[in-house]
């Protein structure tokens, strides 16, 4: 298995730059997902890898080869597309072995790795069938078989969940948690959904307009987001995001006149910022111990756990996600009390200034 | 109550579409017309094959041959200065390969334009549809005279060779259906090891069996019927196809009307019979351009 490497990656369509300087290293046998909104330029990177989009500027490497300007079969890369991508004429014993015989492998070698493949994804009784006569999940598999019988240096998988239904989703995550886990194997994960993100990743790249906004592990990604960007797409319901200004005392004022503590330090007096809150961390308060009362315009009721949307006043829009069903209906008005535990300061340049630690 | 009762028998009620059915008989009676007129001149073609020349121009006309002649058909396959079959299977050599041409050239070209990406594609795509806009008869002359230079006139060369290079036409229509081939089957195959010319082979025609299919039945019947090149560059009689043969038999024989007739009746027969057997594959192909 191999290392990827990205050296000031840039790409263009036209005039318009898509993918802006990126620097990345994936580790040998990392999973490494990328995240971000549609559009982002999250899937043409993961092709630029691959080597079906080109390269305008910077360097690609593979195991410590430079790969920018090969073919995508000599990368020694497999990829798994959203839509399988399986050739619909051929069996699913044909579709692994397609690319095997590309490289020249004899007759008895192919089969042993088709077999050899099916036999680790359980998918042994489909090899006869055609991608028309199996379900959803069960082309998946066939997808990912394709892709391992290859035996490549890096796994490459563009939004393979998306089109499954919930429960088969959960499933495929953990079969390709299962298959990292065995095959040491270094895997790049293109996703938008945010659990994917969280439960697979070693690491976590989220990319937003052609850019990097962060790298880190999906716990430094949740807990410490870099900039607004990431506090704000990192997490559902995502973070509040809240005007501030450190008051004379060095307490927090909000827009809507509440006042929170903070710890001394690092802030000037008058100071702009933006403090992002989780929603799980406010709680409805009581009698005097509430920081706000905010009007409730949106009661999510789902069973296990409730999610209120709130206005502070004439202020900002404000998540709460609170354990249990909570009997709250539109237009009531709750006492919010903050938790500040966990909460992130960003300045009027959008970047982090504080975290305080959980 | 009585209303309750109405809205039960409303709910319990199939509901039938709102045409009313001497609506339905006018629209049927309209289109049985126009089909009987578009029809008639192939149900008279079809009589006067099988009469003699006297039973043709009988007044009042005989809508039925009455005795049938079939002697007519023994006729026109054992005439020396209509060598039908001969026309016959030239005219099926002829069809055939330019519809293999055609397949193979026109398809190799809508790939290029629907699956590849180069530059200036859409321009070079812009020029070839720009093609059709050119009247044959303007590229004619300096064609002919190529052809002549390289002592190909009078064989078939100079009516096949051109579709081994494309027809804007066809590549047009197939580019229409490889658009529709998923980008992801060919992103696989790069993947896989395969190179343009095998993804193209084995990944993409698989695809696009049914729209090649098309494609070949429309060239079929297009030169099937063509007359003006045949004319140009042959001068055989043995090497005529059948929509030449005909006509210069009629010149020379224009007395013979029911031989011609029954030369003109086994020319169309296989198109009606293949367009029976394949009409729904013309609707398709006619609603991919647009046409219909």
């Amino acid at each position: 298995m191999g290392a990827v490497q990205l050296t000031g990656v840039r790409k263009l369509f036209g005039a318009m730059e898509v993918i802006k300087g990126i620097d990345l290293t994936v580790q040998d046998g990392e999973l490494v997902v990328f995240v971000g909104p549609s559009g982002c330029g999250k899937s043409t990177l993961l092709r630029m890898i691959a080597g079906l989009e080109d390269v305008d500027y910077g360097v690609v490497s593979i195991a410590g080869v430079d790969v920018t300007e090969l073919a995508p079969a000599r990368r020694g890369v497999a990829m798994v597309f959203q839509n399988y991508a399986l050739y619909p004429h051929m069996s699913a014993y044909d579709n692994l072995a397609y690319g095997l015989r590309r490289t020249g492998l004899g007759r008895a070698e192919v089969e042993a790795r088709v077999q050899e493949t099916a036999a680790l994804l359980q998918i042994t009784e489909l090899l006869p069938r055609r991608p028309k006569a199996m379900s959803g999940g069960q082309r998946q598999r066939v997808a990912i078989g394709r892709a391992i019988a290859r035996k490549p240096e890096v796994f490459l998988f563009d939004e393979p969940l998306s089109n499954l239904d919930a429960a088969l989703r959960v499933e495929m995550r953990s079969q390709i948690a299962r298959l990292h886990h065995e095959l040491k194997a270094t895997m790049i994960f293109v996703t938008h959904d945010q659990v994917e993100a969280m439960t697979l990743a070693d690491r976590i790249v989220v990319l937003n307009a052609g850019r990097v906004e962060q790298i880190g592990t999906p716990r430094e990604v949740y807990h410490s987001p870099a900039n607004l960007f990431v506090a704000g797409f990192i997490g559902s319901p995502a973070m509040n995001l809240l005007p501030a200004r450190v008051g004379a005392d060095g307490r927090l004022i909000l827009a809507s006149g509440a006042a929170l503590d903070w710890p001394p330090g690092g802030l000037a007096e008058g100071q702009n910022l933006t403090l992002a809150l989780r929603p799980d961390r406010l709680a409805l308060g009581s009698g005097d111990q509430a920081d706000a009362t905010g009007k409730v315009t949106l009661a999510e009721h789902l069973g296990d756990e409730t999610i209120l949307h709130l206005r502070l006043g004439d202020g900002p829009g404000l998540t709460m996600k609170l354990p249990g069903d909570v009997p709250v209906r539109v237009g009531d008005a709750v006492p919010v009390s903050f938790d500040l535990s966990g909460a992130c300061l960003f300045g009027a340049d959008g970047l982090a200034v504080r975290t305080r630690q959980p | 109550m009585g209303l309750l009762r109405r809205g039960q028998s409303l709910i319990d009620q199939r509901r039938t579409a709102p045409r009313q059915w001497w609506q339905s008989l006018l629209y049927h009676a309209v289109m049985l017309g126009f089909a009987c007129i578009f029809l008639l001149p192939f149900y008279w073609m079809a009589i006067s094959a099988f009469k003699n020349n006297a039973e043709i121009f009988a007044n009042p006309v005989q809508w039925f041959p009455n005795p049938f002649r079939w002697e007519n058909l023994a006729a026109l396959v054992s005439r020396d200065d209509f060598p039908f079959l001969r026309q016959f299977g030239n005219s099926v050599f002829y069809a055939g390969s330019v519809a293999l041409a055609v397949c193979f050239s026109c398809s190799l070209a809508a790939y290029s334009f629907g699956c590849l990406r180069w530059r200036a594609r859409n321009l070079v795509f812009g020029l070839t549809v720009c093609a059709l806009l050119l009247p044959s008869v303007v590229t004619f002359l300096p064609i002919y005279m190529g052809w002549t230079r390289l002592g190909l006139n009078g064989t078939y060369w100079p009516l096949i060779a051109p579709f081994l290079l494309g027809d804007a036409f066809y590549i047009f229509m197939l580019r229409q259906f490889f658009l529709g081939v998923p980008r992801e089957l060919m992103d696989a195959a790069r993947l896989d090891g395969a190179s343009e010319f095998r993804i193209w082979w084995q990944i993409v025609l698989p695809q696009v069996r049914t729209p090649l299919v098309i494609v070949g039945l429309f060239a079929i019947v297009y030169t099937w019927n063509e007359f003006f090149g045949p004319l140009i560059y042959l001068q055989d009689r043995e090497k005529f196809p059948l929509s030449l043969g005909l006509f210069t038999f009629r010149a020379a024989r224009a007395q013979e009307w029911s031989i011609s007739m029954m030369g003109a009746l086994f020319t169309a027969l296989p198109m009606v019979v293949l367009f029976l057997l394949t009409q729904r594959l013309f609707q398709r192909g006619l609603s991919s351009t647009g046409l219909k």
